[in-house]
């Protein structure tokens, strides 16, 4: 942002060698996410992730409108990433669509069209809806982890489940879940996401530069990582059944601890 | 004991065909939130319909054409009834019940066999729990229409008509609570027990031929409390049926 860009840089690591929130380099931020949490949405999550808060609602498969996008093969997927005006200090979402999140509504709908079974819904169209209401860097993992979450909520058919965290470089550190300050003073800042199932890679962005050695470390955290979110991700679906499958406004949900 | 499991987590350590699933040629996984029983039964907890030949569907006419008429059943399928396969002239927003008699590759859906269906509401549903709601040889659906003297008709596809004629609040109660606690056990006693206690009338002692239609699927019903839908479900369904 060119309100941060102008201010120099501040120092991103505390005199102790941790990072400014108290993480070691491999810790994530803690994550919480609730399942079906809208009553009109066929699936829904809340995702607080840090202070990330991300509201994500799937409608369909329902009728592909305008008709010229529909597809006679499967269900097209429509992913639409949004940055409320209220979500941070900066310009973000003050002014409607922006380049950056029609990019991030491309690239988080092309990674579901890996997983989800869309031929079985020819001539449809099956739309989710990310708002991200408080945004504190990594919104784009913490979107696609909840778009998965409204997914399997709404009963998609889907062959996996998506996890994303993001991987960076923090004061030539590599660290796992970049925080608003590490992602705009770091070295480097590489979402993720990966299959659950069989790790594939689903969604990859490199922002700043990493050596090959580096990437592959970074992968292999990211992997470790992606692991934990997928079981909450998992623990969110199942508590929807053990609450007997009602809608939850969950006002108490605050960001839990996870187990490392 | 069952437990749920989500998209991608294995359900059978052997490549299988079963509805629900789908198989990399190693392993079995899971397709969408379902519960797995101990016996290996996957029984879907949410999504949409997937139509089949034979299948009983209940919905509305939502246009009138020269050949015939577009009814909806519940997005993002829409049928067609061919004026050619039916007898009864209906106007826009006629209640139906009809049979699949195609399904194409792009699921356009044809129909026949349509019954106007007059005097009562429809009620949405998740499809995919239809079979519960239809119960063991049709018992849940005789011991809501029975007890609130009403008449029930489900849809595969998740309408449910239901008539006026009896205690119309009380049986849409309890199709909603059975949509709401479809994955629970000792569903229709507890039905019962709401339906006593709100002044629902008693069952008769012997179980009667069913008076009500249930949708006409019960048979399949009979062998399993609730899944009898795998039988005939796509096999798999990352192919389109032809």
């Amino acid at each position: 942002m060119m309100t941060g860009a102008s201010k120099s840089k501040p120092p991103l690591l505390r005199e102790d060698g941790k990072r400014l929130d108290g993480r070691a380099f491999d810790e994530l931020r803690p994550l919480s996410i609730e399942a079906r949490v809208l009553n009109d949405a066929a699936g829904s999550a809340l995702v607080i992730w840090g202070k990330n808060k991300i509201l994500a609602g799937v409608f369909g498969p329902r009728e592909c409108i305008p008709r010229h996008d529909e597809s006679p093969y499967r269900a097209v997927i429509r992913c639409r990433y949004n940055m409320a005006p209220f979500c941070s200090l900066e310009e973000h979402g003050r002014s409607g669509p922006s380049r950056r999140s029609q990019e991030l509504s491309k690239v988080i709908s092309e990674a579901f069209e890996n997983v989800v079974i869309a031929e079985s819904y020819p001539k449809s169209a099956i739309d989710v809806f990310i708002d991200v209401l408080q945004s504190d860097g990594g919104t784009r993992c913490a979107a696609v982890t909840a778009a998965a979450v409204a997914l399997a909520d709404a009963g998609i058919p889907m062959k996996d489940m998506v996890s994303a965290v993001a991987v960076g470089k923090v004061e030539g550190h590599l660290a796992l879940d970049l925080s608003k300050e590490e992602d705009n003073w770091g070295d480097s800042d590489n979402p993720v996401a990966f299959a659950s199932r069989n790790g594939e890679v689903l969604l990859y962005q490199m922002d700043g530069q990493l050596t090959r050695e580096e990437l592959d470390q970074a992968m292999t955290m990211g992997m470790a990582a992606s692991k934990k979110v997928h079981a909450i991700q998992t623990a969110a679906l199942r508590r929807v059944y053990e609450r007997g499958g009602e809608v939850s406004v969950p006002l108490y949900l605050t960001p839990g601890e996870i187990r490392q | 004991m069952s437990k749920i499991v989500v998209p991608g987590e294995v359900v059978s350590d052997q490549p299988q065909r079963m509805a629900y699933t789908f198989s990399d040629g190693h392993k079995t996984y899971a397709t969408a939130l379902s519960l797995l029983s101990d016996d290996g039964h996957l029984v879907p907890l949410e999504g949409p319909y997937e139509p089949l030949v034979e299948d009983i569907v209940v919905g509305y006419v939502t246009d009138i054409r020269f050949t015939g008429y577009n009814v909806e059943l519940g997005e993002p399928f829409s049928g067609f009834l061919s004026s050619r396969d039916s007898r009864a002239t209906f106007r826009l927003g006629s209640m139906v019940q009809a049979r699949v008699i195609n399904v194409d590759e792009v699921k356009s859906i044809d129909l026949a066999d349509a019954r106007p269906l007059e005097g009562g509401w429809l009620e949405r549903i998740s499809p995919v729990k239809v079979p519960r709601l239809i119960g063991k040889r049709n018992s849940m659906i005789n011991t809501i229409a029975q007890m609130t003297g009403c008449q029930v008709i489900v849809g595969r596809n998740g309408y449910v008509f239901v008539s006026f004629g009896g205690n119309h609040a009380l049986a849409v109660e309890a199709i909603r609570m059975v949509e709401a606690q479809a994955h629970t056990t000792g569903l229709t006693d507890r039905v019962a027990a709401l339906l006593r206690e709100k002044g629902g009338k008693a069952m008769p002692k012997a179980p009667a031929a069913p008076v009500h239609s249930s949708g006409g699927q019960g048979d399949e019903a009979a062998d399993s409390d609730y899944s009898p839908r795998s039988a005939r479900a796509p096999q798999n369904p990352n192919q389109p049926q032809v």
